[in-house]
């Protein structure tokens, strides 16, 4: 076994020789590097400074709020507040979604603000190519720089004539295979050392050591993945412009095409309505629940009626709430509750559409590992949708803390009569200390164990690609012939 | 004598035609054999096939009493190979080359053994460390002679090894072959050079179209094969094609 290992790293070290000796190898390496350098010091650059920033604006936000003079509580609920989406430490390897999606969000009374997608364009298009990041460079470029340096592993040698005297030496079709299968995997998983460091950074400011040593995992997968199937093909094909050819166009079904025909067949097979549409059919449901505002709408009849019996009076002025507070609280789970339901159909829809693109993953590396990059980095659709959550919980609660505030600490008769009465308008207007019913608000990414569970589908989609096309390689280099 | 490679009633068959047909010959230990033919005549056919890259139709290609396809490496293993073209390396140098194959085939790559190959096939001291792209083809095939003999394998293939040398080049080969004969090494050479054939081999059979078409053998006391008799029977199956 150590004679035969000795053999197989004989080979793949004369390999990695003749990298270093030729200018195109080494040149094409060195690019490689200073691309990758250069992309993952903007990428990690952006991500901190992204970092700092809303850190720094979402305590500036708080303060804000927290800050405000005494005045009516229904006055805060318009005021509003925003809440930041910090990034997660390991979208310095990969932003994910991010980029295409909001990263604050304006809370505030009666209304959901949010960036919705339109479609599942934007969280298909793996990014976009516009922002180069570490990832996009890993998903996009290393298969490459690995087609241009790899494909003639065993071709060179039927070419050159040095396939007969190899296999003369005693030498197997399969060893040679695995021999130079080492050679380009000792080269590839080299490469991923800038990802490594760059996952040792993430972990040190914050990020889960597990969810770092994953994504490195799963970039591993994928590289072998790509080893493999350069190594079938030029163990199968017996010039090297041809595997060039056949290569090249691999990589552009993998890498461009099918991720588009992915997105556009996830659109086709789950419709999405327009935000416009949505909006359209969701404020037409929201006029039924009735305007907060006008605590004499026909829509509080019933809510007057209960309070009144309740606490068995029959006018309002002598509940010992407030009913305007009390229709507010009302009208805002109402309103709520409408708008939450359609944010969670359009969230489901969203869902379906990258589940359905992601299922292209069997026909493209390039989708699969970049839906388990984005899940592992906490920067996918599953994430985005969990801040838009968060995010509204906390709008909600502290829209309707404010709500009680003005039920129950402000008198009706006052807030009925401020705009006549000065002495009124001036008890209305409640203490600061109870703008302290905004939670702080802080995004964490899901726990690495979720995360890990949720990027195993396109882990074992990538195992699966490896085992497959190791196999084939393995059959066919079982007939090598010189 | 033991016989090292036999060749009995072997026919090979390559995508689905027939390139050799029923040849048989035997090579015994310390002779030198000639496979002389044209191009298509079947000489490589039958050392690919001695080597296990190829499978006989019918017929058996037997090295040192063993049917090669039944045990492909102890064939291999046996035999040190010469392609056509001298293959090795270009972006190594003659030392990076001989420690490489001599790794792969297990065999002892000290320099002071190195020297001592590189020494016997008259190859200059400066031009060792140099890259084999520098090298002409005279040079390569001493590097590549020298992997022969550090490979210590008791039988030698050499396909056109004297292809594309000058005439001082293969009377230095010429030499080696039969310097290395004499040390008890089996070599079976594919040519279609009648003349080099006729001095340096022991034995040759003429090929022609796949088949045996004659054999000649080197009378006892004369120091070569009768080339006028070989090339007229060369020549005679080159016309009728």
């Amino acid at each position: 076994m150590n004679g035969l290992m000795s053999r197989l790293f004989t080979i793949a070290r004369a390999e990695w020789q003749l990298w270093l000796r030729q200018r195109l190898a080494l040149g094409a390496l060195l690019v490689f590097a200073l691309l990758l350098v250069a992309t993952s010091l903007v990428t990690a650059l952006k991500a901190s400074q992204e970092h700092h920033e809303r850190t720094h604006q979402q305590a500036a936000a708080e303060a804000s709020f927290l800050s405000q003079p005494d005045r009516h509580p229904h006055r805060m609920v318009h005021y509003g507040h925003y809440v930041f989406r910090i990034p997660a430490p390991l979208s310095m390897i990969d932003p994910g979604v991010d980029s295409v999606t909001g990263q604050s969000m304006f809370l505030e009374g009666h209304q959901q603000n949010t960036a919705m997608f339109a479609d599942a364009r934007a969280s298909a298009e793996l990014g976009g190519f516009e922002n180069l990041t570490t990832a996009l460079v890993y998903q996009l470029f290393l298969p490459l720089l690995l087609i241009a340096i790899g494909h003639g592993l065993i071709i060179r040698e039927r070419e050159d004539n040095t396939l007969a005297p190899l296999l003369a030496q005693g030498m197997t079709g399969i060893q040679l295979f695995a021999a130079k299968w080492m050679a380009l995997a000792g080269l590839s998983l080299a490469l991923l050392l800038p990802l490594a460091i760059m996952g040792a950074i993430a972990a040190s400011q914050g990020a889960a050591v597990l969810a770092s040593a994953a994504i490195i995992g799963l970039y591993a997968l994928y590289v072998l993945v790509w080893c493999s199937l350069i190594l079938l093909v030029s163990t199968c094909v017996r010039s090297r412009s041809i595997a060039l050819g056949i290569l090249t166009l691999c990589w552009l079904a993998a890498a461009l095409i099918v991720p588009r025909i992915a997105v556009e067949s996830a659109s086709s097979a789950v419709p999405a309505p327009s935000k416009l549409e949505t909006d359209i059919n969701m404020q037409a449901e929201l006029r039924t629940v009735g305007d907060g505002h006008n605590a004499d709408s026909p829509n509080f009849q019933q809510l007057r009626a209960n309070l009144l019996a309740q606490y068995d009076v029959t006018r309002v002025e002598d509940l010992p709430v407030n009913f305007r507070g009390m229709v507010a609280q009302s009208a805002e789970a109402g309103l709520t509750e409408v708008m939450n339901r359609h944010a969670e159909e359009r969230m489901a829809l969203e869902a379906a559409q990258a589940r359905f693109a992601a299922s292209f993953g069997w026909l493209s590396p390039v989708l699969t590992v970049s839906a388990g990059s984005r899940a592992l980095a906490a920067t996918d659709l599953a994430t985005h949708h969990r801040f838009l959550r968060e995010a509204e919980a906390v709008r909600f609660d502290f829209v309707q803390g404010l709500n009680r505030v003005h039920a129950e600490q402000l008198a009706y008769r006052d807030d009925i009569n401020r705009n006549r009465d000065r002495q009124a308008s001036r008890r209305t207007r409640m203490s600061a200390d109870n703008w302290k019913v905004l939670d702080e608000f802080s995004f964490e990414p899901a726990a690495a164990g979720e995360r890990i569970a949720n990027a195993s589908t396109p882990a074992a989609m990538l195992l699966a690609w490896l085992l497959m096309l190791t196999a084939i390689g393995i059959l066919a280099a079982r007939r090598m012939q010189p | 004598m033991t016989t090292m490679l036999f060749a009995k009633a072997l026919s090979v068959e390559r995508s689905g035609q027939r390139v050799l047909n029923n040849v048989s010959f035997k090579v015994d230990q310390g002779e030198v054999q000639a496979l002389l033919g044209g191009n298509g005549a079947g000489k490589s056919t039958t050392l690919l096939t001695f080597l296990g890259f190829l499978t006989p139709a019918s017929g058996s290609a037997q090295v040192q009493g063993k049917e090669s396809r039944d045990d492909v490496g102890a064939a291999r293993r046996a035999i040190a190979y010469l392609p056509e073209a001298a293959t090795l390396y270009d972006h190594l140098n003659a030392y990076e080359n001989l420690r490489y194959f001599l790794s792969l085939a297990k065999a002892d790559a000290h320099r002071r053994t190195l020297d001592a190959a590189l020494e016997r096939v008259a190859l200059q001291a400066e031009a060792r460390e140099m890259r084999m792209h520098t090298y002409s083809k005279g040079m390569r095939q001493k590097v590549a002679i020298a992997l022969a003999i550090l490979r210590e394998s008791p039988i030698l293939l050499l396909d056109e090894p004297t292809s594309g040398l000058d005439p001082a080049a293969i009377d230095d080969f010429n030499r080696l072959v039969r310097e290395l004969a004499e040390d008890g090494r089996t070599i079976l050479l594919v040519t279609h050079d009648v003349y080099g054939a006729c001095h340096v081999a022991d034995r040759i059979h003429l090929l022609h179209k796949g088949e045996l078409a004659g054999t000649f053998d080197r009378p006892s006391g004369i120091d070569r094969i009768d080339t006028e008799a070989v090339h007229a029977a060369f020549a005679t199956h080159a016309a009728v094609s």
